[in-house]
């Protein structure tokens, strides 16, 4: 094992390959995000964004290449407890909050902690871990609904139930895919906000379509195509780039 | 302490139900020996015989509630469980017929005689004593569950793919039992049993007993339930229930608490076992057939699934609805059974408990 | 002597001048006649000369004789063979082996035999018969010296290896010699030699003519044979093996048709129909109904009556399957553990609706003469009638797999399997592909029913036996893929029957279950498992 374990980065992907029957869903892509730094993903369908999410997340094992976390910790030889655990956060691109549960419940599922189920059975909630729920709710603004079953949330609400249950989570490193799918332009200003708020604690790398969305982050942006890495830079200078104007017109 | 802790974890619904439970327990035998037998309270013993079988049918209820309604897992091998705790009972009711039996031999029981077994097979040594055998039928199934559960979560087989692995578990059960060399007495099982712990298991006062007995277990096994469910790690497993993959992103770590209940629940569904057996006088290889445990799943569906109340009433529905067709209409049973299934699905999709609760959520709520 | 006899005898003689009119006829008479006349051992010799005469009637009239079927007749003296029983006994003149009639059995009277003569008779009939003009009777007669291994066929072997025009009769009747040589007292290296013969014929018979030889004093005999007993045991072993392929090809064969069926509606549609079997019985019994129909109405066509099944099983089924699919299933959609619950119900329903009409007991589905019988490959039996299952789910395999690939409905199928919405969107009735997709597996159940109304009890029970198998080879083989089916279902009859040997038939199939419990564990997707994506 020759992992760098003196890399500064907190996320390290080195020539990832991931193939499903033949089909390259990544092709030796590379990827390095410091601490403490946003990172946005764009790169038309099919570019592998979704993969890399899962293969950074423990629920598809690359064919080749490394995956490390924080310097140290091989990601290929983890699952995804044990990764989501080490402090790296996912949200989905379709909200997936627990229907059946109410917000506070998913929030406290949520919360950074206890997860052994032994542990759990007879646990009740702390004092300090009820602070930090009602710091959340107010964060997401959700007093109000904290007692809603996730079920009958809006669409925005349940994106925002679950930013508050990534911020539960407190993760080192916060995967977000396609924030702002189907949101009205007041809420995808919101989001912004919110994640730029997040970012002040938390790295973060965001999934996107919405040109309109990676702008007003206004971070370095990485350009996926066909599994692999094609720009990387400011918006402006990706998109001056004759290669992403081919990819993402051309066709 | 730890008693007002469980009881305070249950709803008031809950807590009058396990009263009820409970008063049915004692009320039914205390009638059937207080009572002349011309007094109409007069409550005859084979009427504590069916509510004793019933209870048992319903605590195995509630132990597949525990994993379906909770927890997702669609065992279709439940009655597995309940058949090994169930033949662990019959191990060591065998062993206390003794010279009694029409071989009269000391030591082997008759169907061993009959099949010229020399001596005990191994796996028997131990019966014979009750507080050897007791902790047997909780292990048993226990062992059973945890092996197949231990496989089963951490490969991540879910959905059908468990629930055909359970069917073909205890469908191999099945083919195993039926042997004679399996030393469990092959086709015909076990039965004219004599007597358990010293008293005759024929007497009404032992029926009443074990009426009670079972009652008790019910009751016991809805408040442990009640526990579990109410707890933080309930809310982790409904929400494992409802989607797992998003319980493994947050960092929880799912096959323990499925193995967690999968282990309870065969437990809980071993000591029904091993309670029904003694009442209904015999244990043999038809209690692992597939069916039985899909009409277990059934009783479920029925009553409710995903709560606690349900399992039960629904094992009582249906049970008491088989005993009085395939009485009267021995051919409609499977028709009426068959129709239940497909009825409950497409209708009833929460149970009788269910329907309930809308009922009454829509009385509180005039439109 | 008895008058009565010395008259017979008289008559004969006199018999034998009268028809003296040919030559070839003449020589046969007089051999007959001497053949019930004289004492014991005059008749013994009677018999040899007979038999040496290489007459073609002299084998027929020794097995009369043999049997207690020769007779004279008392009105004109002429050797008869008699058959029948009762009264009248149909006639056969024993010379030229015409039809004579009938006769009650006071017309006649019986030639008398005696052990020995029958001993002398049976001695002589496997060197007779091996000059019979029917090929399968000189085989036949080759194959029983060979088990029976008199020295003193060894002359009439011979004669009969240098008559011999077909070159595996010829064989067989080298082997024969061969065993022969070894019983005989023979020089050592002439049985040596018979021992490389009968090595090479290598069956069971072959090795209890070794294993015999193997006890010889002659120590090179007694090492040869050893030694080949050893080859053929290690060649009846593989044979042995191979014998087990094809049972469990055989098994896999049937395995196949009942899980293909459920293949589709599994692996294509995601739906669990635990009233497959079911669906399977309705195509028994469809068979069952059709034969009686055909026995009453048109029994020439007794034996096409199953062919004729076929297409009906297909459309009863598969008209079944669609009642459920609109009716019941298309409501479940995306809850595939209540679609298991509401199809198990929907089983119990359909077999107590069959038990209903047709009774709890098992009903008999002939098997057409063309299904019926045997044949060898090597040292392997083959059944005409697993043979035939074989070929149709092979048959229907390739079928389903053309359908998938070169029909609209097949594309339509993919297409709603891959994308529902998009399929959708593109104008697929996505409804009506469901219930012809159900419609299609449940139809194919049927054709199984057909098929396993051959091998299996037509009962209400029938489905329940394949249900868990079926669900089994799916799983195994991966579900969504075809291919996967036919190696699962091939591999896991073959498994099965190897193990059955050893573990019996019972223990086999546990073993099997609980190694397809532990596969599934290892790989949940089973053998194909389709990767990517869209699989969660």
């Amino acid at each position: 094992m020759n992992a760098p374990r003196s890399t500064s980065a907190l996320l390290y992907l080195s020539g990832v390959t991931v193939s499903f029957d033949g089909f390259k869903a990544l092709n030796n892509l590379s990827l390095l995000v410091e601490p403490g730094e946003m990172r946005a993903i764009i790169g038309p369908n099919g570019a592998g964004k979704t993969t890399m999410m899962d293969v950074i997340t423990g629920k598809t094992r690359p064919d080749e290449g490394e995956v490390v976390f924080d310097g140290s910790a091989d990601l290929t030889k983890l699952d995804e407890a044990d990764i989501a655990t080490l402090g790296i956060g996912r949200k989905f691109q379709k909200p997936t909050v627990f229907e059946n549960h109410t917000v506070r419940d998913n929030l406290l599922l949520a919360l950074a902690g206890i997860r052994s189920w032994y542990k759990l059975l007879g646990a009740a909630p702390t004092r300090a871990e009820n602070d930090r729920l009602a710091g959340i709710l107010s964060i997401i603004r959700m007093e109000e609904q904290q007692h809603m079953l996730g079920a009958r949330l809006s669409h925005g609400q349940k994106q925002w139930l679950e930013i508050g249950m990534l911020l539960a989570q407190n993760p080192k490193l916060l995967l977000v895919d396609e924030p702002v799918a189907g949101m009205t332009d007041v809420e995808t200003e919101t989001t912004a906000q919110v994640l730029r708020e997040v970012n002040k604690n938390h790295s973060v790398v965001v999934v996107e379509h919405d040109m309109s969305f990676v702008r007003a982050l206004g971070v370095k942006v990485t350009v996926l195509h066909e599994g692999a890495m094609l720009a990387e830079g400011s918006l402006d200078q990706v998109s001056a780039d004759p290669r992403v104007v081919e990819v993402y017109l051309g066709r | 302490m730890i008693t007002r802790f469980l009881w305070n974890g249950m709803s008031r619904n809950l807590r009058l139900f396990v009263l009820l439970v409970l008063a049915i327990g004692i009320a039914l035998p205390l009638l059937n020996q207080l009572m002349p037998r011309t007094s109409p309270f007069y409550v005859p013993a084979y009427v504590l015989q069916l509510v004793g079988k019933y209870l048992c049918y319903a605590a195995l209820a509630l132990a597949v509630d525990l994993v379906w309604g909770f927890c997702g897992i669609l065992s279709l091998g439940h009655a597995a469980f309940f058949a090994l705790g169930g033949y662990c009972m019959g191990m060591y009711l065998m062993r206390q017929i003794g010279t009694r039996g029409v071989y009269g031999n000391p030591v082997l029981p008759d169907f061993m005689v009959f099949l010229n077994y020399k001596e005990l097979p191994w796996f028997w040594h131990g019966f014979d004593s009750f507080w050897f055998a007791a902790p047997m039928i909780v292990i048993v199934p226990s062992a059973l569950a945890l092996a197949l559960g231990w496989f089963a979560f951490r490969s991540r087989v879910t959905g059908v793919y468990l629930s055909i692995i359970t069917q073909a578990m205890t469908y191999a059960l099945l083919l195993a039992f039926f042997r004679n060399d399996m030393g469990f007495g092959g086709n015909n099982g076990m039965t004219d049993f004599k007597d358990i712990l010293g008293f005759s298991v024929q007497s009404d006062a032992t029926r009443g007993v074990l009426c009670f007995a079972s009652a008790l277990a019910l009751a016991i096994f809805l408040v442990i339930s009640a526990a579990v469910v109410g707890s933080r790690f309930g809310k982790a497993l409904t929400a494992v229930r409802d989607a797992e993959s998003r319980m493994r992103f947050l960092g929880y770590r799912v096959e323990g608490y499925k193995l967690f209940v999968f282990v309870l629940s065969a437990a809980m569904a071993g000591i029904a076992g091993a309670l029904y057996v003694p009442q209904v006088g015999i244990i043999n290889p038809s209690e692992f057939a597939p069916g039985n445990s899909i009409e277990a799943v059934l009783w479920v569906a029925v009553g409710g699934r995903g709560t606690l109340i349900g399992p039960v009433v629904g094992a009582f529905i249906v049970n008491w609805a088989k005993t009085y067709l395939t009485g009267a209409l021995p051919e409609v049973w499977l028709f009426a059974l068959g129709a239940l299934f497909i009825l409950v699905t497409l209708f009833l999709p929460k149970g009788v408990v269910g329907l309930w609760g809308q009922i009454k959520a829509r009385r509180a709520q005039p439109a | 002597m008895s008058l009565k006899r010395l008259l017979g005898r008289v008559v004969g003689a006199l018999a034998i001048l009268l028809v003296a009119g040919s030559a070839f006829a003449a020589d046969l008479t007089t051999l007959v006649a001497n053949l019930v006349t004289g004492g014991y051992s005059e008749r013994d010799a009677a018999i040899t000369a007979l038999a040496a005469s290489g007459e073609e009637r002299a084998a027929p009239i020794l097995q009369a004789l043999g049997a207690g079927e020769l007779y004279v007749r008392n009105a004109d003296k002429v050797v008869v063979i008699a058959k029948g029983s009762g009264k009248q006994l149909a006639l056969t003149d024993a010379v030229t082996g015409k039809e004579a009639g009938t006769a009650t059995e006071d017309d006649l009277e019986r030639v008398k035999i005696n052990n020995r003569l029958r001993g002398t008779i049976e001695s002589v009939m496997g060197s007779l018969t091996l000059m019979n003009p029917d090929p399968r009777v000189r085989r036949a007669a080759a194959q029983a010296l060979f088990s029976r291994r008199d020295p003193s066929a060894l002359e009439g072997l011979d004669k009969a290896i240098a008559a011999e025009k077909d070159n595996g009769i010829k064989r067989a009747m080298v082997e024969a010699r061969a065993s022969v040589v070894l019983a005989s007292d023979a020089p050592a290296d002439k049985k040596v030699e018979a021992i490389a013969i009968v090595r090479d014929r290598g069956d069971r018979d072959a090795m209890g003519v070794l294993q015999a030889a193997a006890a010889s004093p002659d120590e090179t005999v007694k090492a040869a044979a050893t030694a080949a007993a050893d080859a053929v045991r290690q060649s009846l072993a593989a044979w042995a093996g191979a014998q087990n392929v094809w049972y469990g090809i055989s098994l896999g064969s049937v395995l196949l048709l009942a899980a293909i069926g459920l293949a589709i509606t599994f692996g294509t549609m995601g739906v669990i129909n635990m009233a497959h079997g079911e669906m399977v019985m309705l195509g028994a019994y469809t068979t069952f109904v059709v034969q009686q129909a055909i026995r009453s109405a048109a029994p020439q066509l007794n034996d096409f009556s199953i062919v004729i099944a076929l297409p009906l099983a297909f459309l009863v089924s598969g008209l079944v399957g669609i009642l459920i699919e609109r009716s019941i299933i298309r409501f479940l959609y995306g809850r595939t553990l209540d679609t298991l619950l509401a199809t198990w119900g929907l089983s119990l329903v359909l077999q107590q609706a069959v038990r209903s009409a047709f009774g709890p007991t098992n009903r008999e589905v002939a098997s057409p003469s063309w299904m019926s019988g045997a044949f060898k490959v090597g040292q392997i039996d083959v059944t005409y009638g697993r043979l035939w299952i074989v070929i149709f789910a092979l048959a229907v395999f390739a079928a389903l797999l053309l359908l998938l690939r070169k029909t609209p409905l097949g594309l339509y199928m993919r297409a709603v399997t891959q994308n529902r919405p998009m399929a959708s969107a593109m104008g697929i009735r996505t409804p009506r592909v469901d219930a012809l997709t159900f419609g299609l597996g449940s139809g194919i159940a049927g054709l199984a029913g057909v098929a396993l109304s051959q091998i299996d009890n037509v009962s209400p029970n029938l489905g329940q036996g394949y249900i868990i198998d079926s669900f089994m080879v799916v799983v195994f083989g991966g579900v969504g893929n075809l291919f996967g089916t036919l190696v699962g279902a091939t591999a896991l009859g073959v498994v099965n029957k190897f193990l059955e040997p050893y573990a019996g038939a019972v223990l086999g199939k546990i073993l099997v279950l609980v190694f397809i419990i532990l596969f599934i564990q290892r790989r949940p997707r089973g053998l194909f498992a389709l990767k990517g994506r869209s699989v969660e």
